[in-house]
């Protein structure tokens, strides 16, 4: 279990979600083990002793925007309730802890909140997430509640400005210096994909890598596939996309096998994007600002649909990118997306992330999920500097 | 809310019926199902499994009744005459939930009836009908000349027999299996249940449940396993047969191979193309992973046509359509029966051909001929041939189809089963193969200790709900937490529910002890630490490393506060729970 710690802890680094001095992990398997800075290392050995899970993560996210929703909520709130779908499906909210609340080992309040959801934030400590059964489980719900805190953040601002001492000092030092170029510069790609399988897989292998390299995606979210005759090569579901050796499955585009049953949630999405598009590859990641400019719609006030993000029925667009709304898997997206993507290349889905298609190789896919994000990006900050005058 | 408080106890020795209350401490505690069923046998655990005053409890779970996915399910509990442990089941089909309707959360049957009956319950009447006429019909005809007294579950020749792998069969087709529970009924000459009612299922938080319950479906829609287009809402459980065959551990042959080059001639696609297979499911359950033939036949599962299939190399899929159909009518397990005849094979040196399998079968619940011997399922055969190696089976009970050489948790999981060797306890499949929640390496047994005791606790927990196991390839405890707060109103999260699970399990493992189960029983077949399986594609499966495993094991016990022995050490767990 070790060795698992120092990969997640690395990850953790790589992604930059946490400070370099403020990460520690917990793990049980018939002993305890704990690693990491030493203060949190404690916190985080004594919450998982009462939990029936096998690891846990508490770490200082590097950007104070966690800590800044709690300060912002209401004093009668118990926890966040971010709009994006990763936050929707799978963690549902957030749950918080005060500062104020806090008197001697907040590890027995921590652990009945873990009792009842996968992360909680712990203000002026950390993101503490827990992980049912593996050390990476605990890595993916971290980096859950950091993206989503990261997102819900930056919509509270553009909605509703700074409300806090420091604030927007906070906001530019992210945006001057945490924020970093997003470009496709420096990447190879084969031009054109060939057809036989084992140079898909490594390319697939190697680009997959790139977009958590270049921070299109978080935690274990996206996926990324190539078709190739009769073929589609897909990432499994619940494979990082920064290690899919052995995660790729060839699906028959006859449905002859079911082999597949283990492929990304969104083979069907991509199936029949591949039936309307003629393109070669696709790529799915969340970055996030796209996800926040998916969620800002002008109609607000007078549409009278509640579920925006699985029944709106219209194609807004951002930059030239379409943006439909749809669930995930079975849901809708698998209907919206392939209608639209193929007349620009790509394709947001409300509060979700970003499809971008290839139609030669994987090269055209990712500048233009980097345009797209690079796009939203801009756009936001012109709007928050548009509603801050 | 969510439970009704009361039990029907029926004694069929003096012939009567009557209603009693449930502690309210005892359903918080347990929540229903296998739960509430474990629990209830505490003054009973020691008894014979053919003792008369053995009861047999049919019990349901607080989500019955409300429209939570997949939780219009029972359990079965009592002891197996299979096993000799302590056993439940779950079972769908809308017996449960009129159960729930008659105002009950369980059935309590002891005694034995002088006479076949059948026990019917209409509302808040229940009685006890001479069943003579029934006796020795075929589970089909038995469950139509009931069927206008509502639902119906029945037992079969092979459970009038005792058949030590006799199943109670729901009217809809569902089935109580694997551990003999049909014998038991047989034994109290109990033929049938009928349940008729009206009754509805309060809901405390309207507005909650329903949040929770989109929550469950939205999970479900993000669920490749569940409702992908290759899942088993699409093909049912076979949509696993090429999945294992890719995988190198189908069990082939008696569990001499782990490959079987005919595999796709009944994987998820074949079924659907040869049988026309079209929906079918438990009630009231959105996913509909049973699949039934054009002319309406229930059409095999996975375990089933893997071990009428390969296991005893048998690859036309009619005639292992038919094994199935059998089975279900004569009301026996499909699992035990083609493990039992697949030991039959290799100690004979000859497994059945497809012909020959449908009269072995009639043999069996008739326990004419071979059948005596192969009616007490593959261990006591094994015993009776001098080949005791030939039982691929832990405490008696014949393993699925999941080689335990191509996944190490399962090995595990296996040998940890109260109830013997069964997949669906830790279901370590559901990370092992499908990826759900997370993967985990198959071939290693690092973190497996605590993660089968975890999957335990939780799984106890999910068969007290009583939700499928199938749900949680999507949802979680979180949201069947939020979906039991709704309805009960009493707070509920996934720690609260882990620890109702891990109470259950104790309770049983507590139960199996005090009967001499101890660390000699939790092992596998010797086959599978000497013998490799059948690699290829890259694939290498080479036997279990006896060492890791027991090393496991023990951490398993440590995890568990168990003594190195599997024991509690002299402690009378009992007392120290509710
Ligand atoms: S998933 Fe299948 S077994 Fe489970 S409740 Fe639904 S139909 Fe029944
Ligand atoms: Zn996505
Ligand atoms: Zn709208």
């Amino acid at each position: 279990m070790r060795d698992q710690i120092d990969k997640y802890t690395e990850k953790l680094l790589a992604d930059r979600s946490a400070c370099p001095d403020g990460i520690a992990f917990a793990a049980q398997d018939d002993v305890l083990i704990t690693a990491g800075a030493q203060g949190l290392a404690e916190l985080a050995g004594n919450t998982l002793s009462r939990l029936n899970s096998l690891a846990l993560v508490a770490a200082r996210p590097s950007l104070p925007f966690a800590d800044f929703l709690i300060a912002r909520a209401d004093e009668q709130e118990e926890c966040i309730v971010p709009q994006d779908t990763e936050t929707r499906t799978f963690l549902h909210d957030i749950p918080f802890l005060r500062q104020k609340d806090l008197s001697g080992d907040p590890s027995p309040v921590l652990a009945k909140l873990l009792g009842n959801r996968k992360g909680v934030i712990v203000e002026g400590v950390g993101i503490v997430a827990v992980g049912a059964i593996t050390v990476e489980q605990a890595f993916i719900n971290y980096s859950s509640v950091f993206h989503s805190t990261f997102v819900k953040y930056l919509q509270d601002v553009l909605a509703d400005g700074f409300k806090l001492p420091g604030e927007r000092e906070a906001f530019e030092e992210f945006r001057s210096h945490w924020l970093r170029p997003l470009s496709a510069t420096g990447l190879d790609f084969v031009p054109s994909l060939p057809g036989d399988k084992e140079a898909i897989l490594a390319e697939i292998e190697r680009v997959g890598r790139y977009t958590v390299e270049r921070g299109l995606v978080d935690s274990f979210f996206g996926n990324i596939s190539a078709v190739a005759g009769e073929l589609i090569y897909i990432s499994q579901t619940a494979a990082s996309l920064d290690e899919l050796k052995g995660c790729i499955d060839p699906v028959p585009a006859d449905n002859s096998s079911t082999t597949g049953i283990t492929a990304s949630s969104e083979l069907l999405a991509h199936r029949k994007i591949y039936e309307q598009t003629g393109s070669r590859v696709i790529l799915h990641g969340h970055p996030k600002f796209a996800v926040v400019m998916s969620m800002l719609c002008d109609r607000k006030k007078e549409c009278s649909i509640k579920d925006c993000w699985k029944d709106c029925p219209h194609v807004r667009d951002l930059g030239g990118t379409p943006v439909v709304a749809g669930e995930i898997g079975a849901g809708g997206l698998a209907k919206r997306v392939p209608p639209v993507i193929g007349a620009s290349g790509s394709a947001i889905v409300y509060g979700h992330g970003v499809f971008t298609l290839g139609r030669e190789g994987f090269g055209e896919a990712f500048a233009s999920m980097v345009d797209v994000e690079n796009f939203c990006r801009e756009e936001y900050f012109r709007r928050v500097e548009e509603e801050m005058l | 809310m969510g439970w009704t408080g009361k039990l029907l106890h029926v004694d069929l020795t003096r012939g009567t019926c009557e209603r009693r209350e449930i502690p309210t401490e005892i359903l918080h505690a347990y929540l229903g199902g296998r739960g509430l069923g474990v629990r209830l046998m505490r003054d009973f655990f020691r008894l014979d499994p053919f003792d008369p005053d053995m009861p047999i409890i049919f019990a349901v779970g607080p989500l019955c009744g409300t429209n939570s996915p997949t939780a219009a399910r029972l359990a079965c509990v009592s002891r197996s005459p299979l096993t000799g442990t302590i056993y439940d089941c779950s079972a769908g089909g809308r017996f449960a939930w009129r159960l729930k309707a008659a105002g009950l959360d369980a059935i309590f049957i002891t005694g034995q009836s002088a006479q076949p009956a059948v026990l019917a319950i209409d509302g808040a009447r229940a009685e006890l009908l001479p069943a003579g006429s029934l006796w020795g019909k075929g589970v089909k005809e038995t469950v139509a000349s009931l069927k206008e007294r509502g639902s119906v579950t029945a037992i079969g020749p092979a459970g009038e027999n005792g058949v030590l792998y006799a199943n109670i069969m729901m009217g809809e087709g569902n089935s109580i299996g694997r551990g003999g529970l049909g014998a038991v009924m047989g034994g109290k000459r109990l033929k049938a249940i009928t349940v008729q009612g009206e009754g509805t299922t309060p809901v405390a938080d309207r507005e909650r449940f329903d949040a929770a319950r989109a929550d469950v479906m939205r999970l479900f829609r993000a669920s490749p396993v569940i409702f992908g287009e290759l899942g088993i809402s699409e093909y049912g459980t076979p949509a696993l047969v090429d999945l294992m065959a890719q995988r190198r551990m189908a069990p082939t042959e008696n569990f001499r191979a782990t490959f079987f080059a005919d595999s796709g001639n009944y994987s998820g696609p074949a079924i659907k193309r040869e049988c026309g297979a079209k929906k079918e499911g438990c009630y009231g359950c959105p996913i509909q992973c049973k699949k039934a033939s054009a002319q309406g036949e229930a059409l095999p599962e996975y375990e089933t046509v893997n071990h009428f299939g390969a296991l005893n190399g048998i690859s036309d899929l009619h005639a292992i359509v038919r094994a199935n159909s059998l089975c279900n009518e004569l009301g026996m397990d499909t699992i035990s029966a083609a493990a039992t005849l697949s030991a039959f094979g290799e100690a004979r040196g000859r497994f059945p051909d497809a012909s020959e399998v449908a009269s072995l079968l009639a043999d069996i619940a008739h326990r004419s001929g071979d059948g005596e011997l192969l009616s007490l399922g593959s261990r006591r055969l094994a015993e009776h041939l001098g080949h005791s190696e030939v039982s691929m089976s832990v405490k008696s009970l014949e393993l699925p189809a999941y080689d335990p050489r191509g996944a190490y948790g399962m090995a595990l999981a296996y040998v940890t089963s109260n109830r013997g060797g069964c997949h669906l306890r830790a279901y370590p499949i559901s990370h092992e193969i499908l990826r759900k929640p997370v993967p985990t390496d198959r071939f290693s047994f690092s973190g497996k200790a605590r993660i089968i005791k975890i999957a335990e606790d939780v799984n106890a927990a999910v068969d007290s709900l009583v939700a499928c196991k199938f749900a949680f390839f999507g949802a979680t405890l979180e949201e069947y937490g939020e979906l039991l707060t709704a309805v009960t109103g009493v707070e509920y999260g996934p720690e609260a529910l882990k620890a109702i699970g891990e109470r259950i399990y104790l309770t049983e493992r507590f139960y199996n002890c005090e009967n001499g189960f101890s660390r000699k029983d939790d092992t596998l077949p010797e086959r599978f630490f000497t013998e490799p399986g059948s690699g290829g594609e890259g694939i290498d499966v080479p036997p279990v490393d006896r060492e890791r495993f027991s090393e496991e094991l023990q951490k398993y016990y440590r995890i568990r506060g168990l003594d190195e022995n599997g024991g509690f050490g002299g402690r009378n767990i009992l007392e120290e729970l509710p």
